[in-house]
């Protein structure tokens, strides 16, 4: 008899995993999901439908919110301001902007690529955003409606980070107040599922990636030779 | 052949094993799916081969304890 209890727990268990497995198909059963990648964890359909429900997996939103310590390399390189793929690095107008492209499942809080004092931080678009309605479907025209702009001077001159979120986000905080001295790699924000960090170097700088590689904020070197004009 | 189905008051041991291995096999599929970039049809094809050695070993083990 006991065999047979053993046996039929058994079967249960397994029978759990499978009932589990059917229900959450084809996104990962919570069974298995300690064991994936956070891209396959959560893949990008699932965050999509999540994204018009409005609603979130908790274990999603604590990976999203998470904020690990980082440790700046040695030197006066510039770092990487968020975590993301470098997708553009174009120069204009004397400026080269390092665009960085952040993904779902990156770590969303940006830090201060070099040291120096924040001359401002301008917010563009931020009081258009909070009606829906007609000016909404009107913003939706525009391909990037929301940005937070962190002018930094440095001994070498200056530096901006551009922080742009998305019309289905329409968040940013920023830690950083004008005026206030920060340091290489300091948290100076954060995009609420937002897309891209646009970096704005003199074009003097030499770049040390390229489009394509992928960065860590406050901890992967993307420029040096950060010089005054 | 009755004892692979029971045998004196619990499940046999063909049957059982052969409904865990399956079962194990098939979240094990989905994980390997989920793990590599590998082609689903060639995902198919070596799932399906394992399943079904380890069915054939299960037969073959219960048939030499049988015998």
């Amino acid at each position: 008899m006991t065999m047979f209890v053993l046996q039929i727990v058994i079967l249960c268990l397994v029978a759990t995993a499978i009932v589990l497995w059917a229900l959450y198909f084809p996104y990962p059963s919570p069974l298995i999901r300690r064991w994936l990648p956070p891209r396959k964890r959560w893949p990008e359909t699932q965050i999509r439908m999540w994204l018009k429900q409005g609603q979130f997996q908790r274990a999603f939103l604590r990976h999203f919110y998470s904020d690990p310590e980082r440790i700046a390399p040695p030197g006066n390189s510039v770092l990487a301001p968020a975590d993301g793929l470098v997708t553009s690095a174009e120069i204009r107008a004397g400026v080269r902007y390092l665009v960085i492209a952040l993904s779902f499942w990156d770590m969303h809080v940006q830090r201060s690529p070099v040291s120096g004092r924040v001359l401002h931080v301008e917010s563009r678009g931020d009081g258009f955003m909070d009606g829906e309605g007609r000016e909404f479907a009107f913003l939706r025209e525009k391909s990037c409606p929301v940005q937070k702009r962190l002018v930094i001077a440095t001994d070498a001159g200056q530096v901006a980070v551009r922080l742009i979120t998305s019309i289905a986000a329409r968040r940013i905080e920023t830690w950083v107040r004008d005026g206030e001295e920060i340091e290489r790699g300091q948290r100076i924000g954060r995009i609420l599922l937002g897309s891209t960090v646009v970096l704005e170097l003199p074009a003097a700088t030499k770049l040390l990636v390229r489009m394509g590689d992928r960065v860590w904020a406050g901890q992967t070197a993307v420029a040096e030779g950060l010089t005054a004009p | 052949m009755n004892s692979f189905f029971w045998t004196c008051g619990y499940l046999g041991w063909g049957i059982f094993s052969l409904a865990v291995f399956t079962g194990l096999w098939l979240l094990l599929t989905d994980l390997f799916w989920r793990l590599q970039s590998i082609r689903i049809s060639r995902l198919l094809v070596t799932m399906a081969t394992g399943w079904i050695i380890g069915v054939g070993l299960i037969l073959l083990d219960f048939y030499i304890g049988n015998r």
